[in-house]
């Protein structure tokens, strides 16, 4: 398994599709035409990986002439289609836009409308669930020998003090996908309201020169951490409100500043845009690198377009047709079902592939064997994602501040708990230890603070804390919620590898054995597997 | 059999204490889990008084203890058969955290089954249920929210249940307008040889707390705060009968 892939199944795959066909590339950068480069060094996850130019040149000769281009370029004028099927390493994933198809020509959510040629869908792509994958990233460093926007300096690089023609300058985004969020400091504000942080923040390592010299840092107003992108799809769940409070935090749910209603607190790692305008306000301002505003005919067609945007798995390399034999994976079920309900109380959280515990003898002679097995493995890691409990230790909006205890025994269905969806009904900022030390892996190449609480100390990790991304902390001011990211979706996940907001897990398995590790789970290996084929086919 | 040796074992410090059915007990001591499985949130909790040595299973809490710190428990001593976790049962009961430290420490099951999760009493509907506004007439009226041993924070099924039962009537019955009381339990005491009292300032964390959720839920509602310190408990039968949690308290009046 190559770590292209979104899964861990051990059947090798084959590669997906072209790669950057039709761009119109920079000079000499053709997918096709362009001389091998040697592999570089250091450059890979903790494994080994394929040298980007023999994909490359495997891409070129596998190219077929049918299959819609992968990559969506800013400005390109392509009409999205109803529906748009793209292949990844475990099948293939669909993109339904309700409505559609629609054009993009001129559309702010593809046209490159700020000052740096991106345009929002140069990171939310379709053929990666509209999130970006660590290789389609690399497939664009090598198509474009990173003149693609996509690495512009302001958080396309690892920082931009840093030689912006050398590759080892954008590293964080070629190996693990993720870019630099830069955030105030000290904490302005939560939507709108005024905060003073609890807590000091100081640069223990700063290995990227973004968060120290005359212009970044604490001392200089700012602190940047590094992100993935979240995917822009299936949004009427992270929009759903199911209960009127936030238990994590105490109170009832904050009102939406636009139209007074609750909010659902569930968008961004650390949550400081409340709603889709203030997002797309900052996307544009940091991401866009826009001078102006977004006009009011802007922000609604986005909303339009970010809302009628369904993702997910539809054909699985090993099951076949997810919506097959009474399943009901794939984008469907997604766009016409009830957003924000808890699966504890309804429907339960996958069982789209409940019909898959007990397929009938007569069609199970009309699938191969290998086919059956991997469906049965689906139906049965559904099960162990709901069944299956451990101890719930020492994590932060679970174990503390609120009543659950510490520690509580539960599964992995506990915090991701809405139907169809697997994010937290409840705003979902939990601590898993994805960023914070001692549960985060030790990256050397990822900024290190030493947060000091200054009233209460937090109640897991003490006064002293160290961490690559204090997360939910920088928006809420306060130490308890030092290391908390907001639960993602857990659709289409085959099509953006690495996972985890710091892309921590390299792949589905990578998931797997973080929670393994973080909790002594003690999963057999058979149950690794089947939770492993269960999230291949969201 | 194992586990009917454990029970006899049992019976006897209780006995000793001779404690009765209803009884108060209060005390602080360091929690232990007790890594019993009959599926989600099936754990016990047991806790030592540490002046007689009696161990109870205090599980039933809103708020349950966390294994490294230290828990002022209080409960009534209930008929329950201690077969669930190997424990006198407190129920109802309470176990606030507090700041002392403790070494975490976990038992086995040793046979014992837990309790298997069931949702409790105070469990408030989804928003896609739809809450009828009660008849009236209406007049002014006090609902209360009550918190764990110096905190302000909202307890989740417990707090969050009467708020929206609150804001269900207020709805309803359109006051003109809602003062919201914070109190704390000041007075010192002597719990466990060890004098504890709430902090002053949580009273008015209390009212800002309720009233901050108010204002999110009944937008254009005023919203006045007070605060008041040495509280006396409340008579109002959510408490549960135990006078620590009915101190610790915050009071919502409509005001007509
Ligand atoms: C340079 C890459 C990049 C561009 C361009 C970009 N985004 Fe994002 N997007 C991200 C990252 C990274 C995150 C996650 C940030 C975080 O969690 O702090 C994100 C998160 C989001 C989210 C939140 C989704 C969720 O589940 O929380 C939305 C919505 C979104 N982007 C919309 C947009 C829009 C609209 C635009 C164009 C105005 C845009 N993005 C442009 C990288 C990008
Ligand atoms: C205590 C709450 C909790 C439990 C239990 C839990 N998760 Fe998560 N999960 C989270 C949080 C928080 C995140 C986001 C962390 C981050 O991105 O750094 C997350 C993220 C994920 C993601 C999203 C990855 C992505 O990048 O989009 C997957 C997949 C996932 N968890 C699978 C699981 C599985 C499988 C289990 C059971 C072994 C599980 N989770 C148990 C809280 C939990």
């Amino acid at each position: 398994m190559t770590e292209r892939t979104g899964g861990g199944s051990a059947k090798p795959l084959p590669f997906r599709g072209e790669v950057g066909v039709g761009l119109v590339p920079p000079r000499g950068a053709g997918p096709g035409g362009q001389p091998p480069t040697p592999p570089l060094k250091g450059m890979g996850f903790r494994s080994a990986i394929i040298p980007a130019a023999v994909l490359i040149t495997a891409l070129s000769i596998t190219a077929s002439a049918r299959a819609p281009e992968r990559w969506w370029a800013p400005g390109e004028g392509r009409t999205f289609p109803a529906s748009l099927d793209y292949a990844n390493g475990q099948g293939t994933l669909r993109t339904l836009l309700v409505g559609g198809p629609m054009p993009t020509r001129g559309h702010p959510f593809f046209e490159p409308i700020g000052s740096n040629g991106r345009a929002c869908v140069t990171c939310h792509q379709p053929a990666d669930a509209m999130s970006l994958s660590a290789a389609t990233v690399r497939e664009r460093w090598e198509a474009t020998r990173g003149n693609d926007p996509l690495f512009a300096a302001i958080d396309g690089s690892n920082c931009p003090v840093l030689p912006q023609h050398d590759k080892a300058s954008h590293s964080l985004l070629i190996e693990r996908g993720l870019f630099r969020i830069q955030r105030p400091w000290p904490v302005t504000s939560f939507n709108g309201d005024p905060v003073t942080p609890d807590f000091t923040i100081e640069v223990v390592r700063d290995p990227n020169g973004c968060n120290s010299g005359p212009h970044y840092g604490p001392a200089a107003g700012n602190v940047s951490v590094y992100r993935r992108p979240r995917p822009v799809a299936n949004m009427k769940y992270l929009l759903a409100v199911g209960f009127p409070f936030d238990p994590k935090q105490g109170y009832a749910l904050p009102l939406d500043p636009d139209d007074g209603k609750p909010q659902s607190g569930n968008l961004m790692a650390d949550n400081r845009a409340g709603n889709l305008r203030i997002q797309m306000e900052d996307a544009a301002a940091s991401h866009l690198q826009l001078m102006g505003r977004l006009t009011p005919a802007q922000i609604a067609r986005i909303k339009d377009f970010e809302t009628r945007v369904y993702t997910a798995q539809q054909v699985s390399n090993g099951a076949g047709p997810l919506d097959a034999l009474g399943a009901s994976g794939g984008p469907a079920k997604l766009r016409d079902s009830e957003p924000g309900a808890l699966g504890s109380i309804g429907v339960p959280v996958w069982s789209e592939f409940a019909a898959w515990e007990k397929i009938a003898p007569a069609e199970a002679a009309k699938l191969s064997p290998a086919e059956l097995a991997f469906r049965q493995s689906v139906a049965r890691g559904a099960r162990v994602f709901r069944d299956k409990t451990f101890l719930i230790t020492d994590t932060a909006g679970i174990n503390s501040r609120m009543g659950f205890g510490n520690p509580v025994r539960n599964s992995c269905v506990f915090c991701h708990n809405m139907s169809q969806m697997g994010n937290d009904v409840a705003p979902g900022q939990v601590d898993l230890g994805t960023t914070t030390q001692p549960f985060a892996d030790p990256w050397s190449d990822l900024p290190l603070f030493r947060i000091t609480c200054l009233k209460a100390p937090h109640p897991h990790y003490g006064r002293v804390i160290l961490t690559y991304d204090p997360g939910f902390a920088l928006t809420s001011g306060k130490c308890a919620d030092v290391g908390k990211i907001t639960l993602q979706s857990m659709r289409g996940l085959s099509a953006r590898a690495p996972y985890f907001s710091n892309g921590l897990a390299k792949d589905l398995r990578g998931i797997v054995d973080y929670y393994e590790r973080r909790y002594n789970i003690g999963y057999t290996e058979q149950e690794k597997q089947d939770l492993v084929n269960m999230m291949s086919a969201l | 059999m194992r586990k009917a040796l454990t029970l006899l074992a049992l019976a006897a410090p209780l006995s000793a204490q001779a404690a009765e059915t209803g009884d108060l007990v209060r005390f602080i001591a360091c929690p232990v889990y007790r890594d019993a499985d009959s599926g989600k949130k099936s754990g016990c909790w047991l806790a030592s008084d540490p002046a007689t040595g009696g161990r109870y299973d205090v599980s039933q809490s809103p708020y349950k203890p966390d294994w490294n710190f230290a828990v002022l428990v209080e409960g009534r001593l209930a008929a329950a058969s201690p077969a669930s976790c190997g424990a006198a049962v407190l129920e109802p009961v309470r176990t606030s955290r507090l700041a002392a430290p403790c070494v975490r420490h976990m038992l086995p099951a040793e046979g014992f089954p837990g309790r298997k999760y069931v949702l409790p009493r105070r469990n408030i509907n989804p928003l896609s249920v739809a809450r009828p506004l009660p008849p009236g007439p209406y007049a002014e009226r006090v609902f209360t929210t009550w918190f764990e041993f110096d905190r302000d924070f909202l307890v989740y099924q417990y707090d969050d249940y009467q708020i929206d039962n609150a804001v269900t009537w207020i709805r309803g019955a359109k006051p003109a307008k809602l003062v919201v009381t914070g109190f704390a339990a000041t007075t010192p005491e002597t719990v466990s040889a060890q004098q504890i009292a709430e902090r002053p300032e949580v009273a008015q964390e209390r009212a800002e707390s309720i009233a901050q959720t108010l204002r999110r839920l009944l937008p254009g509602m005023t919203v006045e705060t007070k605060w008041e310190v040495g509280a006396k408990p409340s008579s109002d039968p959510d408490a549960d009968g135990i006078p620590g949690q009915a101190q610790r308290r915050a009071e919502i009046r409509a005001v007509f």
